[in-house]
């Protein structure tokens, strides 16, 4: 009777063991806060940038317009300072982490946040050059799409209420193409953005009334895909919480199997 | 039928089915995962690495030395044979 219990938890052993390879590549491929980290950087980077050239520019044509020709150049001369500042620190910014260097910001955000923890990596597709023409011409169609709508809501041609559901029609097959260009390093996680923005869709056309209205309407309905995207990354990063609990336990020895040859 | 010595060690075998799962994983992954101290851990993938089962990338992450692993082909087809003459036992013991 031992015997039979010992072979069937033996049994069981093994087949808990036939989990690992899933378990660790759920971990890899769901280290998603490096992207959340560098969205985040890049959206208050843009956010800052803006700031200053817009206050810069109102600065000169406020000086220029009310005839107050110092406030007018010294607000000119201190954006174009600011422009040509710009232009050195993106050149720098390309040199180091551009070309050759590619994917080094993100090895260097990935390491001060999963540091600890090491590295893996998940095999990454090879792009052909018909794969990346066909990247970048939908890349270019989602952005005319993009700026056509909120252009077409500015005007007026579009009602806030459908601008969502508007853009759901291409923001989600894009989100649907995104997942097959990046699997297999990232999982299904990034399906949740597709998926979150056309139930948000069906809800506004079903007469949920969940969107924006008033003077930044158009702008900040814009913003709910950045908003789905940031949280599909941090599901991501709590699973991956999750399967690396899951692979300590599956991989766990005990003190002296451990030490044996 | 035989079983394969080297990757039937308990901690080889997780050392193996972790980077099954992967395209690669470094040094301290794998120690963090498999709580192993660094010197055992060494032991085990010097191991791994003679019999042809990994292939070890020595490189440069920013300044940082970076040792990372990488299952070979070998290594995955033992590993599935291993599976397989394993699997065959056991039914083979139920029986």
């Amino acid at each position: 009777m031992d015997s039979k219990q010992n072979n069937k938890l033996q049994d069981h052993k093994a087949e808990k063991l036939k989990e690992i390879p899933k378990w660790t590549r759920k971990y890899a491929q769901n280290r998603t806060l490096t992207i959340l980290v560098l969205m985040a950087m890049l959206g208050l980077f843009s956010m800052l940038i803006a700031a200053i050239v817009g206050f810069l520019l109102a600065l000169a044509v406020t000086g220029f317009r009310k005839g107050n020709i110092i406030l007018g150049c010294v607000g000119a001369a201190v954006l174009a300072a600011v422009l040509a500042a710009l232009v050195k620190f993106y050149i720098y910014i390309f040199a180091k982490f551009g070309g050759k260097n590619k994917g080094l910001l993100d090895q260097i955000i990935d390491r001060w946040i999963y540091g600890q923890e090491g590295f893996t990596s998940m095999p990454q597709t090879k792009l052909t050059k018909k794969r990346k023409f066909l990247d970048i011409c939908l890349g270019i169609v989602f952005m005319v799409c993009i700026l056509g709508s909120m252009q077409l809501a500015m005007l007026g041609y579009i009602s806030v209420k459908y601008l969502l559901p508007l853009m759901a029609l291409f923001v989600v097959p894009f989100g649907v193409y995104q997942y097959f260009i990046m699997r297999p390093r990232f999982g299904p996680v990034i399906l949740i953005f597709p998926v979150l923005y056309a139930i948000h869709a069906i809800l506004i056309i079903a007469g949920v009334p969940i969107y924006f209205t008033g003077t930044f309407a158009v702008p900040l309905n814009m913003l709910l895909p950045i908003i789905y995207n940031l949280l599909a990354f941090m599901v991501g990063h709590i699973y991956s919480r999750y399967a690396l609990k899951k692979i300590k336990s599956l991989t766990h020895l005990e003190g002296d199997t451990a030490n044996g040859d | 039928m035989e079983i394969d010595k080297i990757i039937h060690e308990p901690a080889r075998l997780r050392i193996m089915m972790i980077l099954a799962g992967l395209e690669q994983a470094d040094f301290t992954f794998l120690t963090a995962t498999l709580s192993l101290t660094r010197g055992n851990l060494n032991r085990h993938i010097e191991k791994l690495e003679s019999a042809g089962y990994l292939e070890v990338k020595r490189s440069f992450k920013g300044k940082v030395r970076n040792t990372s692993y990488k299952i070979t082909q070998q290594g995955s087809k033992a590993l599935a044979q291993y599976w397989e003459n394993l699997d065959a036992i056991r039914q083979s013991g139920q029986s």
